[in-house]
């Protein structure tokens, strides 16, 4: 048994106490998770059908809202790619038209490709067609052009946070940490950024952090809220450890944790990964978002055991694989993610159409051309 | 003349003509001495600067793009954004029957379906040195696959 592995089958076996709000009702949708937790092969065979939302619940209950997330637009100017501008524009639509409307969007990181203003503005004036209120945290492809001047004049800093209809809100800064390989190899603005903007590169490290500034801001964020009421923090990177050389972690995810321990009822929403993902850590849940514009394969290892993958994604089709998420808190504090995947089928339901079930001859090696 | 003695002069007549045969002809010969270090390293390194030239390919390095006449996107799009570690290539799966192109495919044909239609680039020469390069890497990348071919 793998490492990761190990550690997934001793999180599901903890204590019933150190769940997630133990509280909620297993409705249908729910018991499609848990029993995806003990019987994931019998997803594989095909025996749950396809339903494109998880729950979550929270203990307190208290007026019903929605929420939308887009993130992961990676906008080139649009003369250099059209695509991605379509799909951005696409999901702007469906959120406006969301009925009831959303209070709000959080846009989760990397609304630019290379960091470039010309890719920021592009994304700002197509967000700019959602007349609700957005707030937005960066991501790694926004930052590493000028280290964020540009992202923070327009779009503000982070971390922040707000409450909202008797939830806590936090949105944290979960890129802006790289250790400094550029200078000693005198690299210039787009060089970093280049480095930076490839997901297996190797010389970007763990990058991935919220840092001790943020840490202890996070600590302060939290003190003061009533330990059983909701809490949802927004992050480009997971805040758990799934697979480090992707950056698909925060490397102090351990003291996250511990920051978060006290607090019954936190969720976790997170971009960067571009894949369906449902992972839980303590009393934490945590849900990966899709991308707009391209879904990125499973890691090699250390996709959760709770996580149902998603379909195979056909290449052929741009829109295939990629979305948005709309997420509806409702009267009795519970809160639905739904995949607002554009295709019919957003998980697998056997192996061979699986994203991560269809890898079990794969074995993979890092790249070798930025170290030779 | 006899069939036999006929035989034998076909025989002789080919021996001769051995080393006026053209250099192509000649790695027939390779394996006739015990390699040295040397001579392993050497193909190593052989192999794995097509490796790298590969890497620096699939992750859409313009100078090696330019340096090599092949225009691999139109969409800025690298083949390592979608197949990081060159994930889902899956090269130990080819040749077989290929869905998005209806028809049986080798490692080379899928290339170069990924790089006209997803990447909206330039078909590349099926046999030429960017599609070795490209090659090497992938299957470098995955070199502790399990072989299973036609598997869809």
């Amino acid at each position: 048994m793998s490492k990761s592995r190990q550690h997934d089958t001793a999180r599901i076996s903890r204590p019933s106490g150190e769940h997630p709000d133990s509280a909620v009702v297993l409705t249908r949708r729910t018991f499609l998770h848990k029993a995806a937790i003990y019987g994931a092969g019998a997803a594989a065979c095909g025996l749950f059908p396809s339903l494109s939302t998880i729950d979550m619940a929270f203990a307190q209950g208290g007026p019903s809202f929605k929420f939308a997330w887009i993130s992961d637009t990676h906008l080139y100017p649009k003369e250099v790619n059209s695509r991605f501008v379509e799909k951005t524009v696409r999901a702007v639509k469906e959120v406006q038209a969301m009925n009831p409307p959303a209070d709000f969007l959080i846009f989760g990181g990397d609304l630019a490709q290379l960091g470039d203003p010309v890719e920021l503005r592009l994304g700002a004036g197509l967000l700019n067609e959602l007349k609700i209120r957005k707030v937005f945290i960066p991501g790694e492809h926004d930052w590493y052009l000028d280290m964020g001047a540009t992202w923070n004049k327009m779009f503000g800093a982070s971390p922040w946070t707000f409450d909202h209809k008797g939830v806590r809100f936090i949105g944290l800064d979960t890129v802006s940490h790289a250790e400094d390989f550029w200078t000693s190899r005198k690299m210039n603005a787009k060089e970093r950024m280049g480095h930076m903007a490839t997901l297996d590169g190797t010389l970007g490290g763990a990058w991935a952090a919220v840092g001790p500034a943020g840490l202890k801001w996070l600590s302060s964020a939290l003190s003061g809220w009533a330990k059983d009421k909701p809490v949802v923090v927004f992050s480009h990177n997971p805040l758990y450890e799934y697979y480090p050389p992707w950056n698909f972690w925060v490397r102090d995810w351990l003291p996250v944790q511990e920051i978060l321990a006290p607090f019954a009822n936190v969720t976790n929403i997170h971009g960067h990964t571009h894949q369906v993902l449902y992972n839980e850590i303590g009393k934490m849940r945590s849900i990966g978002m899709l991308a707009t514009s391209w879904p990125w394969p499973y890691a090699p290892e250390g996709v959760p055991i709770l996580t149902r993958p998603m379909v195979r994604a056909d290449p052929g089709d741009h829109f295939d694989g990629v979305g948005w998420s709309g997420l509806d808190m409702n009267a009795r504090g519970r809160v639905d993610n739904e995949y607002k995947m554009w295709r019919k089928d957003v998980f697998a339901e056997a192996a061979v159409d699986s994203g991560a079930g269809d890898n079990g001859n794969q074995v993979l090696s890092p790249r070798v051309a930025d170290r030779i | 003349m006899t069939r036999k003695k006929l035989r034998y002069l076909t025989i002789a007549a080919g021996l001769a003509a051995l080393p006026f045969l053209p250099s192509q002809m000649q790695p027939a010969f390779a394996h006739k001495d015990k390699h040295s270090a040397a001579q392993l390293q050497a193909f190593q390194d052989a192999f794995m600067e097509q490796v790298k030239i590969g890497d620096q390919l699939f992750h859409g390095d313009p100078e090696t793009e330019k340096k090599m006449g092949v225009k691999l996107s139109g969409t800025a799009m690298a083949c390592a954004m979608c197949h990081p570690y060159t994930s889902d290539t899956h090269p130990q799966e080819f040749p077989k029957y290929q869905e998005q192109m209806a028809a049986f495919a080798t490692l080379r044909d899928m290339i170069n379906w990924c790089i006209e239609k997803p990447n909206q680039g330039e078909k590349i020469d099926p046999n030429g040195d960017a599609m070795k390069a490209l090659e090497a890497y992938i299957y470098y990348s995955n070199r502790n696959s399990k072989l299973d071919p036609g598997r869809h």
